[in-house]
């Protein structure tokens, strides 16, 4: 509660909260808000290209449909790809991440250098790879995004537990004869959990990115699916004259992804004190 | 002593990474659904034509043939030929690799211009609205997309105002190919027209790549400037009456240097990603629009180039970056 | 008896451009000495794809016709709208009379760009490698003539001896493109034909000589002032085709004056808002290059007639026509273009639901309790065109409650999955383009048995069409030609085996100055020796 309060009482991540909020409430109600709910999957070819206005408010599109319909559904796409792919990644990385810093001998080496191989290349280009061999779609976005953002939370993790079980209270706890699993999943854990909460706002930022620039390269959710990054890309065409096309799900990637940040950086003064130190 | 254990020990753990990371691309890309010899054999092809293609491709293997075969000729430099062209895919990627660094380069300098001297006035002034404004552009600059802002730009200053070239490193054919690298060549050959059209094509996407990079170093640069002002030999040299300028010329900056020393590593790699994208906006002739190109050809094995040359360049540069690092701090080597 | 034929007849420019052949060489005149001929620079082109390679046996796309075009020839040329062919570096052909062996008589005073003359040996080699290679035009020859079966009979004399008639044989010989043997040969390395050489080299007697080349940017070519064929009162010097990805780019580049010239396959936005600018013309062609939706007509449900009756009568051909493509292309009621011969008197299908719901009724009569399934249409990755045509589609038939998925794909992955009956989408939108302008090109490669799976993507198969289709093919009447391929196709309209939809018109968008543009079908005009600036 009293973390909530001091998080709130910070203007930015108050801000940020707030946009994420509003990511949530539009990608819920979506079908019940968007003007023309319709528009995701039908056409009104004689409107097509219209500029925005009282009917239409940021335009429409190639296809005749509402651009403030088909943006507000596009919330759910961002928001499923970013949680799922986050939320994947998060399952893998940490329980890597926890045995790799415990078992810091053979079996740690060995998970590090994977993860190593893994952070390799940037992220984006191993996203392409698999996300090319795959084919374009929603689910293979999200899988191709889990396979290759685990290790950051692999990394952070491992960091952490080493450090960790040098710690008093875990030489305690094995000491009372407590099992590995009940020292790493009661003891360390908790402790990382802070870590881990900072690294996942920025990092459903970077990954509603990664995620937009599969889409705009084509190897996202297939049409008419209303993704921001594939309609930027669907745009493109009809620049400059149609520049509401472009501009609406541009702005929204960037509000979004700024909430995450703005929220993630809030987090980080709250929860690690560590970090705080002279940032502020 | 220490220093050369450290570098000898990076420099082991360098093959076996780029191993896995050959065997990880390798069986990624192979998952695919195309047929490569169908590809290559054209849509006239025969059924005949295509299984003899496939042999002399030696796709009629099992996969882990493929890979030593692979592995082998990768060993000799030989990355195979573009499904498409025939052409050799090492050929095609050395070609590219300085457009996208030169491009890659001039956008670093772009960050630690715009980013190192922001970061510093930031956290002397702060709390200021200078503060302010420079710490919202910061966290902005990482929000935005990278391919829309490109594609923002490019209609403003190159459609609207025509103050930009639209695309490619240069209007004409460029100065004569000496390194690659247009700046070099032009200033080598003397070509100063060429070196102007060089730098005006540079602007836009140099700038759009360097900005998510920049907006990260105000952010380092800040805090570590920070740190170094309420540290108490500062303030110990304030109490002593040095004035302020001074102290932040001869502390605050060369700290400052540090931790953007220590940053390089991880920007070179954001901005050597970010030109995928960016490249491909502005047909920057580089990897980034080869890259795309194979994408939308599913030409597996021109991927699979793409990404070790780019995990060699990264790899390189982060190990590079760690030698550096022992230099400049030594107490890495504690 | 042998009958000697000629490709069409000669006009007063192709006099002049072939003029040595005619006798009216000394007409000719040097065109250095007149003020207000010779030479009008450079033009620029911005193309849609790479110039990956220059070697004219390996690629047979559109996309990069411009190499072949400019830096090689063929044994005949296809030239201007409707198209026609031209004597090129054949000067006419016999035939034998049980109709296997073709003779082509070649000039004897054509130059390759290293000066030296082009003999029947150099097409004999060209046509081996083709063979050999198996690529691009070549894998359409394959079919036809054997290797080691194209014989030099003299220096000026080439005869080919196919495996069985062939009508249409005559309409691909423009894709044999003649490269210098000698000089390939010398850069043959381990038996590759040269490909290593071709890749990056031109071994050609073509009207442009390669001046440089990069493969991520494009390649300048400068006149070839000795071609054979002479050259107009005014032409380019140099002309440069430049890699140019994206469409928008490419637009804004016409109007700011970078680029002279673009391909013509433009969106209809794009036509409209180039008409709008200054300096730029848009030069307008019917064109014979068919957008349609395949349809797997071997998959159930598609393959009963009443179902796919209902499909036919599903799509919104005046949206899209008319939105969507503003009026910009043709409606086209059959496969084959309405612009060229063989074509059936028939209405086209019209989007009308109740009509579709009434078929689909009589449907499901016949298969009662059935469950109609999902749909699947594969669409062409970075084409917006076929996207959108799929997404009219799936809107239609989710009005007759039948779902559909879209799955969109880059056109190597989904032309491979086209290629096989077990992976082919039930439906995919693409355009079929003349490769020959024969109606063989259209009914018989994409309905015809003989070219399933590979071309015939639809499974369909009905023994009445292929029994006209294979009788046009050695048939050499014209009008009984004419006749079998208007009743082939009028059978695959009346088996509503696919969704025609349009006959693309080309726009080619040039600068205002550029002038003498000459379209045809084959190649789209990107023969630059017959234009010039003012």
């Amino acid at each position: 509660m009293n973390a909530l309060k001091r998080l709130m009482s910070d203007r930015a991540a108050a801000l940020g909260a707030l946009l994420i909020f509003g990511l949530i409430v539009v990608a819920v109600l979506a079908p019940w808000i968007a003007p023309y709910p319709e528009d995701v999957t039908a056409f009104h070819l004689a409107d097509r290209l219209q500029p925005p206005s009282a009917e239409h408010l940021f335009g429409t599109d190639r296809m005749g449909a509402d651009v403030f319909s088909r943006l507000l559904f596009g919330a759910r796409i961002t928001i499923t790809i970013a949680v799922i792919a986050v939320g994947v990644a998060v399952a893998i990385g940490v329980p890597i991440g926890l045995i790799a810093g415990y078992y810091d001998g053979f079996t740690g080496g060995f998970l590090m250098r994977t993860s190593d191989i893994f952070l390799a290349v940037p992220q984006i280009v191993l996203a392409i790879a698999i996300a090319q061999t795959l084919g374009p779609s929603v689910e293979n976005v999200i899988l191709a995004l889990s396979v290759t953002y685990w290790p950051f939370w692999a990394r952070l993790v491992y960091a952490e537990t080493k450090s960790l079980k040098k710690q008093t209270f875990v030489e305690a706890a094995q000491a009372l004869g407590a099992s590995d699993w009940r020292v790493m999943v009661m003891h360390i854990l908790p402790n990382t959990a802070s870590a881990i909460i900072v690294r996942t706002s920025i990092g459903m930022g970077a990954t509603i990115l990664t995620a937009a620039a599969l889409g705009f390269l084509g190897l996202g959710a297939p049409p008419p699916t209303p993704e921001w990054g594939r309609t930027i890309s669907e745009a493109r065409e009809f620049l400059p004259d149609a520049w509401w096309y472009a501009a609406a799900p541009g702005l929204a990637i960037f509000l979004v992804v700024m909430g995450f940040n703005l929220l993630g950086d809030g987090l980080r003064d709250i929860l690690d004190p560590k970090l705080r130190k002279g940032s502020r | 002593m220490r220093r050369l254990e450290l570098v000898l020990s990076r420099l082991v753990w360098f093959i076996p990474t780029l191993f896995g990371l050959v065997f990880l691309v390798f069986f990624i890309s192979n998952v695919i659904p195309t047929d490569p010899a169908r590809i290559v054999a054209g849509e006239n092809a025969t059924e005949a034509q295509v299984q003899a293609l496939r042999a002399e491709m030696g796709l009629d293997q099992p996969l882990h043939v493929q890979f030593g075969r692979y592995i082998g000729d990768l060993a000799t430099g030989d990355m195979g030929r573009s499904l498409y062209t025939r052409r050799a895919i090492s050929d095609d990627l050395m070609h590219r690799l300085p457009a996208t660094l030169e491009l890659t380069f001039a956008a670093m300098i772009i960050a630690i211009g715009l980013g190192v001297p922001a970061g510093v006035i930031s956290a002397v002034r702060r709390n200021s609205l200078t503060d302010q404004v420079l710490r919202v552009l910061s966290v902005s600059g990482l929000a935005v997309a990278s391919f829309w802002l490109a594609m923002e730009l490019q209609m403003f200053f190159s459609t609207r105002l025509g103050w930009m070239p639209l695309n490619g490193r240069v209007s004409g054919w460029g100065p004569d190919e000496i390194t690659g690298f247009y700046v070099i060549d032009s200033i080598l050959s003397g070509d100063w027209e060429s070196l102007r059209d060089t730098l005006h094509h540079m602007i836009l996407p140099a700038f759009t790549l360097a900005l998510p990079a920049a907006a990260t170093l105000v952010r380092f640069t800040r805090a570590g400037v920070l740190e170094v002002i309420n540290s108490n030999y500062v303030t110990y040299e304030r109490a002593m009456g040095f004035p302020t300028p001074l102290i932040i010329w001869k502390y605050v900056l060369r700290n400052a240097l540090i931790s953007t020393v220590t940053q390089i590593g991880l920007i070179f790699g954001a901005l050597f990603a970010g030109a995928v994208v960016v490249e491909a906006v502005f047909d920057w002739p580089g990897l980034g629009t080869y890259a795309v190109q194979s994408i939308l050809q599913s030409d597996t094995k021109a991927i699979l180039g793409f990404s070790i040359i780019v995990g060699i360049v990264f790899i390189g540069v982060n190990l590079l970056v760690d030698i550096i690092h022992t230099f400049i701090d030594p107490r890495t080597l504690k | 008896m042998t009958n000697t034929k000629k490709p069409g007849t000669l006009n007063r420019r192709e006099m002049l451009a072939i003029g040595p052949l005619a006798g009216l060489g000394a007409f000719v005149v040097p065109s250095i000495l007149r003020a207000d001929t010779g030479s009008t620079g450079r033009y620029v082109h911005a193309n849609n794809s790479a110039y990956d390679t220059l070697d004219p046996h390996t690629v047979g796309d559109v996309a990069r016709v411009a190499t072949r075009l400019n830096f090689y020839d063929g044994l005949y040329r296809w030239v201007d709208n409707p198209p026609r062919q031209i004597p090129w570096l054949a000067t006419s052909h016999d035939v034998s009379e049980d109709r296997l062996t073709w003779t082509f008589h070649l000039r004897d005073d054509v130059m390759f760009h290293d000066g030296t003359p082009m003999t029947a040996n150099d097409v004999v080699y060209s046509v081996e490698r083709m063979l050999e290679l198996g690529l691009g035009a070549g894998a359409l020859f394959l079919p036809m003539i054997d290797p080691g079966n194209t014989v030099a009979v003299d220096d000026h004399t080439v005869a080919f001896t196919l495996k069985e008639p062939s009508a249409i044989f005559a309409s691909l010989v423009g894709d044999i493109y003649v490269v210098n043997s000698a000089l390939v040969q010398e850069n043959e390395v381990d038996g590759d034909w040269g490909q290593a050489f071709l890749i990056e080299n031109i071994a050609g007697t073509g009207s442009y000589t390669l001046s440089r080349y990069d493969p991520a940017r494009g390649f300048i070519g400068e006149r070839f002032a000795d071609h054979f064929a002479g050259w107009g009162d005014k032409y380019f010097d140099e002309i440069e085709f430049r890699t140019v990805l994206e469409t928008n780019t490419r637009l804004q580049g016409l109007m700011r004056g970078d680029y002279h010239g673009l391909d013509g396959y433009l969106a209809p936005d794009q036509i409209q808002r180039l008409r709008e600018a200054d300096g730029v013309t848009v030069n307008e062609e019917e064109s014979m290059r068919v957008f349609h939706l395949a349809m797997h007509n071997g998959r159930a449900p598609l393959n009963d007639l009443n179902f796919r009756l209902a499909m036919v009568h599903a799509f919104d051909y005046d949206g899209y026509i008319n939105q969507i493509m503003q009026g910009t292309v043709a409606r086209n009621p059959t496969i084959v273009p309405g612009n060229l011969w063989g074509v059936p008197d028939v209405p086209g299908y019209t989007y009308d639901l109740e009509k579709a719901r009434e078929y689909l009724d009589a449907y499901r009569a016949e298969h009662p309790g059935e469950e109609i399934r999902t749909l699947k249409i594969g669409t062409l990755a970075g084409f917006s065109e076929t996207e959108q045509a799929a997404a009219l589609m799936q809107n239609g038939l989710a009005q007759l409650g039948i779902n559909v998925e879209i799955e969109s794909s880059p056109w190597p992955v989904i032309s491979t999955a086209m290629q096989n009956p077990e992976t082919m989408p039930d439906m995919v939108p693409y355009w079929k383009s003349t490769y020959y302008a024969d109606p063989n090109n259209w009914i018989g490669e994409l309905y015809g048995s003989r070219y399933a799976p590979t071309r015939n993507v639809s499974s369909y198969h009905s023994e009445y069409v292929d029994e006209r289709l294979e009788q046009a093919l050695i048939e050499t009447d014209q009008a009984e030609r004419e006749r079998l391929y208007q009743e082939a196709t009028q059978r695959v309209y009346e088996d509503a085996a696919g969704i025609w939809i349009y006959n693309t018109k080309w726009f080619g968008p040039y600068a205002s100055s550029v002038k003498n543009i000459r379209f045809c079908p084959v190649g789209n005009g990107q023969d630059m020796r017959w234009a010039y600036a003012e």
